[in-house]
C-alpha cells in the first residue's frame, strides 16, 4: 500500500532540538486531516520514545510511515540496550540521573505513555547493541 | 478569555509571545511525561521548569501560554525556541498554587 515515509535523525548530544522528529510528524498529520485526537496520541507515543532516545541512547534514528487509517513508527537506536523490559515498562521505574530529573524527564512514565497512546508496541532490544521500539497508532 | 487580556488584567510578565488564543483550564506539574499525557488544549500551564524542553512539551500539548512561576525567567535557549515556535511564555512571582487561583480568578477557569 502506498504510504508516506518520513525519516529523522535524533541527535543524542542535546535538548534543544529532542522533540523535533514529534513535532514534524504532528504538523504532517494535522495538515493530512488527521483526528486531533489521534494526532495527540501519536505526538506524545513519539516524543516519549524521541526523549528516551536522547536520555539513554545517544540518540538515534526514527522511521515513520504513514498510511490512511495508521501510522507505524519505528525507533532505532545502538546504545546501552535494555536488561529488562518487564521492569522497564514498569510506571514510575527509571534508570534516568539526577541531572536529567532536573530537566523534568526521568518520572519513569516514557515507556508507559508509549503503550498507552499507541495500539501496538514492540521492544527489541539487546545490551551493549541496541534498541528498535516499533509502534503502531490508529486513526 | 485571550492570553493577552489575562496577561493584563493577571499583571504577568511576558517573554514571548504567540497566537492570541482563548483559554479554556489550568494545568500545573513539572514532570513532563505527566504534562503531555494530562494536560489539555488550551490550557494555562504553570510550571517552574525552566529549560528547552518546557517548549517542545508546550507545543506538544498545544497549551494556551506556560506560566513560569516563583520568579523564573527563561533561559536562552528556551527563550530562543519558544519565540520560534510562537509560544507564549509568561512570568510570575507567585507560587504555582497563587498564580493558579489567580488565573482561575481572572479566566474563570
Amino acid at each position: 500500500m502506498e504510504c508516506i515515509r518520513l525519516e529523522y535523525d535524533v541527535d543524542g548530544n542535546n535538548f534543544s532540538s529532542a522533540g523535533n522528529a514529534s513535532d514534524s510528524v504532528k504538523r504532517t498529520l494535522k495538515q493530512l486531516g488527521v483526528s486531533p485526537a489521534s494526532v495527540r496520541r501519536v505526538a506524545i507515543a513519539m516524543y516519549e520514545g524521541e526523549i528516551n532516545m536522547v536520555i539513554h541512547a545517544h540518540g538515534g534514528r526514527a522511521e515513520v510511515e504513514i498510511y490512511p487509517d495508521y501510522i507505524d513508527i519505528y525507533l532505532k537506536d545502538s546504545g546501552p540496550g535494555i536488561a529488562d523490559i518487564d521492569l522497564a515498562m514498569k510506571a514510575g521505574y527509571s534508570t534516568a540521573t539526577e541531572n536529567i530529573r532536573s530537566l523534568g524527564f526521568g518520572a519513569g512514565m516514557g515507556l508507559p505513555n508509549m503503550k498507552k497512546y499507541s495500539d501496538e508496541m514492540k521492544i527489541d532490544s539487546t545490551v551493549g547493541v541496541g534498541t528498535t521500539v516499533f509502534l503502531r497508532v490508529k486513526f | 478569555m485571550k492570553v493577552s487580556e489575562m496577561v493584563k488584567k493577571a499583571g504577568f510578565a511576558v517573554f514571548t509571545k504567540g497566537e492570541d488564543r482563548d483559554i479554556e483550564s489550568g494545568y500545573c506539574g513539572d514532570f513532563l511525561s505527566n504534562i503531555i499525557s494530562r494536560a489539555t488544549d488550551a490550557c494555562v500551564w504553570l510550571t517552574v521548569m525552566n529549560n528547552v524542553n518546557v517548549a517542545a512539551v508546550a507545543t506538544l500539548i498545544d497549551c494556551a501560554c506556560v506560566l513560569l512561576c516563583e520568579g523564573v525567567e527563561p533561559d536562552k535557549p528556551f527563550f530562543d525556541r519558544a519565540a520560534s515556535l510562537g509560544i507564549w511564555v509568561l512570568g510570575t512571582n507567585d507560587n504555582v498554587f497563587e498564580a493558579s487561583k489567580k488565573v482561575a480568578a481572572v479566566c474563570g477557569v
